[in-house]
């Protein structure tokens, strides 16, 4: 029995007579049924205690929109197409900045990873640079660049890089020995040895290293999108607040969520659809 | 000597649901063990062993039947069965000293008796000098050693061991079966013993019973009355290991079903 | 000894060391021989000198203490809830299906994007900046927990349970050690998250005040890039120490792990 379902007494179904076929079906969606059940007690109750407190007022409506007003908003901005502009502004730059950080960060891990002079030298100042907080580098770019999107785009590079790199170099790293060993067995040339071992065996963390990249760039993104931008999803949150339209805000940071959601989940079974060979601890 | 318990076990029954399927994994299981008795129980997998092993320690219930000790039905775990489990099962951010400590938390002693307990269980078991090493300093043989040490310290009446030396290698296991038996020569506790290797089990016990599967049930029993320390390539030793191996189909010969009568 | 000291130095790799200091000789030539802008790139010289004024007048110290301070709170504050958070997750089943999911949901919305409503709620002064550290360090710290927790052994529960641990126990002998390197793991996180709410934080909700992000904040705004780099310089340096700390801690208490093989 799994643990689960020794956590939660199951449902009797009010039918009298099931046949055989019918009964495990049953119980097979009985658990995902409610899974999903109780997992909407919290949003529910956070739902019903904003409607309460927009109906009673406990702050002043510029602070705390009404619910309703929200989901008009959100309609709204969608049907305008306001939102889906902002959106895509925001979508180009984190694709660009992936692009161009990954192929830098690609480069850098795999460079230290493959060669010890290239680590002995790369390795310190990578690592000194890797710790520095991404958004500390904005102000300077500003400096240099402006605020155009060379700025925005050189930002988010930057934190993109940092992943990138060091979960190649650790990919690299850890191929098992072992298996190098066999490589040479065989009289593997290096191009062999790379295509054949390392390569299969460094991707997994390779693209563990995209998924972080991914949730680094967003970071910055909003980051940058708030401090210096004209349009974007970040720009358009932090306009809104200037302009006490705090239903715009909410709708924002939910479009930035859900973007942001798409963006490891797609990731995630990306990463998921290389692995599958790795055995699972559970 | 440690107080030795009385276990007696009457017609315990034990089924699983599983998907609306009932699994019979003990069926009428009745055993009496007497104080200071050494049981081995043999039996290929599935025939439900180990079930009846963590039942009898309380770490599962939901059985038909009665199991009492020293009278007294059982229920849920307690400091009088102790058990050592295949794997050493020690906590890896512990001392040696710390691990075997354990099982004396919740022991009325107090803390100079509870120190000299230890100490006392660590010689035992072969260890002086290592009683500040973390687990994975030790190898696989030591740290098995530190986990009966850990099952013997609070003194139970009834110790169970679940394939305690099925991870080891051949000489580790060799060397451990001697100092288990010295062991429960001077300690004087009854204990059970779960194994699949029947050599073991007529090196170390009193009486070997042998289990069959689908459903787990009782085949027969075998008593074993060679002095100790026994001699492996005794003939009474081999016959009875042959009396045995012969239940599971090994051997090319028809299944002995009476007893031997000792040479 | 100071043979031990001279072998070490003897052995260390120097070669590491070439890059930076070629940047460093590089900076100070472009800007000496004025190839660059030296408005827009000043001679690292000037910013060794700004360096040392902010620091006798004391300003450096002062705002250093600001953001740390803050830092520190919001850390603390986070690191409690978030292993609060994390137990309860992890050990109780119905706490999970009710509020993993929900959870899990809002750590989507990317970390800045929550400053707008923040400041909304809690203006713009300190409050609101604890409070974005705090909510920037619950996360990571709550997620190693749960981590860790989820990772106990069956086995070693069943330990517990024959030696009769009570909940307490089981808790504090058995639960936190064995879920200690993630629940480290977690607050190493935390500790670099934090730091970057920190001056994200002062750099998004700018108010009168000291702190470190503030100087960088006010040296672009007065166009004194000096002042940017010799703050980023002080934001690097904090944040390679709480690394750094966070590592030899982390070593230290989890030595019974032993070496990886």
């Amino acid at each position: 029995m799994s643990a689960s379902q020794q956590a939660l007494p199951a449902l009797r179904f009010p039918i009298i007579s099931l046949n055989n076929g019918l009964q495990p079906l049953l119980a097979r969606i009985e658990e995902p049924l409610i899974n999903f059940a109780l997992a909407l007690i919290l949003p529910l109750s956070i739902l019903s205690l904003w409607f309460v407190a927009t109906k009673e007022v406990w702050l002043p409506p510029q602070i705390l929109p009404e619910p309703t007003f929200v989901w008009e908003t959100l309609l709204d901005t969608l049907q305008s197409g306001e939102l889906l502009t902002h959106v895509w502004a925001s979508f180009q730059r984190v694709i660009l900045s992936l692009l161009i950080g990954g192929a830098i960060g690609l480069s850098i891990g795999f460079a230290m990873g493959l060669s010890n002079t290239a680590k002995t030298y790369l390795y310190p100042s990578f690592s000194l640079f890797a710790q520095f907080p991404v958004i500390g580098w904005a102000p300077l770019m500003i400096i240099f660049f402006g605020i155009d999107e060379a700025m925005k785009i050189a930002t988010i590079t930057v934190a993109v890089i940092v992943p990138f790199a060091i979960a190649t170099y650790k990919g690299m790293e850890n191929v098992p020995s072992k298996l190098l060993e066999v490589g040479r067995i065989y009289k593997f040339s290096f191009w062999q040895t790379l295509r054949h071992i390392a390569l299969p065996a460094a991707l997994p963390a390779v693209l563990g290293g995209v998924r972080q990249g991914g949730m680094q760039a967003w970071l910055a993104l909003v980051f940058v999108e708030i401090m210096a931008s004209s349009e974007g999803l970040g720009y358009f949150l932090s306009y809104s607040r200037n302009l006490m339209q705090l239903d715009v805000v909410m709708v924002c940071m939910l479009a930035i969520g859900a973007v942001g959601l798409l963006f490891d989940v797609g990731l995630t079974r990306l990463e998921q659809h290389f692995s599958h060979w790795i055995p699972k601890g559970f | 000597m440690a107080h030795a318990g009385t276990l007696q076990l009457n017609n315990v029954n034990k089924h699983y649901t599983v998907k609306g399927q009932t699994l019979k994994v003990l069926e009428d299981v009745s055993l009496s063990i007497q104080p200071g008795e050494f049981v081995s129980i043999v039996g290929s997998s599935g025939c439900g062993k180990s079930t009846l092993l963590r039942l009898i320690v309380g770490l599962e219930a939901g059985y038909e039947g009665e199991i009492l000790l020293d009278g007294n039905p059982i229920s849920g775990t307690s400091l009088d069965r102790g058990i050592v489990f295949q794997e050493h099962r020690l906590f890896p951010w512990l001392t040696v000293e710390q691990n075997i400590g354990l099982a004396l938390e919740n022991s009325t002693l107090s803390e100079v008796e509870k120190k000299r307990s230890i100490q006392e269980h660590i010689e035992l078991v072969g260890l002086k000098g290592f009683e500040k090493a973390h687990p994975y300093q030790l190898s696989g043989g030591m740290s098995q050693r530190v986990a009966i040490a850990r099952g013997l310290v609070n003194r139970p009446e009834v110790l169970l061991l679940d394939e305690p030396f099925g991870a080891l290698d051949a000489m580790t296991k060799y060397k451990l079966q001697n100092e288990l038996q010295h062991i429960w020569q001077t300690e004087g506790i009854t204990m059970i013993l779960v194994t699949h290797d029947v050599e073991e089990a007529v090196y170390l016990g009193d009486r070997v019973i042998i289990m069959e599967p689908r459903p787990g049930r009782i085949k027969r029993e075998v008593a074993v009355n060679l002095p100790r320390p026994r001699n492996r390539s005794d003939i009474e030793f081999v016959c009875l290991k042959d009396n045995i191996l012969s239940a599971f189909g090994f051997l090319h010969k028809p299944e002995f079903t009476t007893e031997l009568a000792s040479v | 000894m100071a043979s031990d000291a001279f072998t070490r130095l003897r052995t260390t790799d120097f070669r590491g060391w070439v890059l930076p200091l070629l940047l460093l000789v590089s900076w100070e030539y472009t800007t000496a021989l004025q190839w660059v802008d030296t408005r827009i790139i000043p001679s690292p010289l000037l910013v060794l000198e700004t360096a040392w004024q902010w620091l006798i007048s004391g300003q450096l110290v002062a705002s250093l203490i600001s953001s740390l301070w803050r830092d520190i709170a919001g850390f603390s504050l986070g690191s409690l809830i978030g292993i609060s958070v994390g137990l309860a997750l992890g050990i109780s089943k119905v706490t999970n299906r009710i509020a993993g999911p929900t959870f899990h949901t809002l750590k989507h919305i990317s970390l800045f994007a929550w400053i707008p409503l923040l400041t909304a709620f809690f203006g713009r002064e300190d409050l609101a900046k604890v409070v974005f550290i705090t909510f920037s360090t619950l996360y990571p710290v709550a997620l190693g927990t749960l981590e860790g927790v989820r990772g106990i052994p069956l086995s070693q529960l069943e330990v517990a349970r024959v030696y009769g641990f009570n909940s307490r126990q089981t808790l504090f002998r058995l639960v936190l050690p064995a879920a200690s390197p993630q629940i480290l793991s977690g607050l190493h996180l935390g500790l670099i998250y934090a730091w970057l709410a920190t001056i994200g934080g002062e750099f998004l909700m700018p108010s009168v005040g000291e702190g470190i992000g503030f100087t960088v904040i006010r040296g672009r705004a007065s166009f004194h890039i000096e002042q940017i780099i010799f703050g980023m310089l002080i934001i690097g340096g904090i944040g390679y120490l709480f690394n750094h700390l966070a590592t030899r801690l982390e070593t230290r208490l989890l030595h019974w792990r032993g070496r990886p093989s």
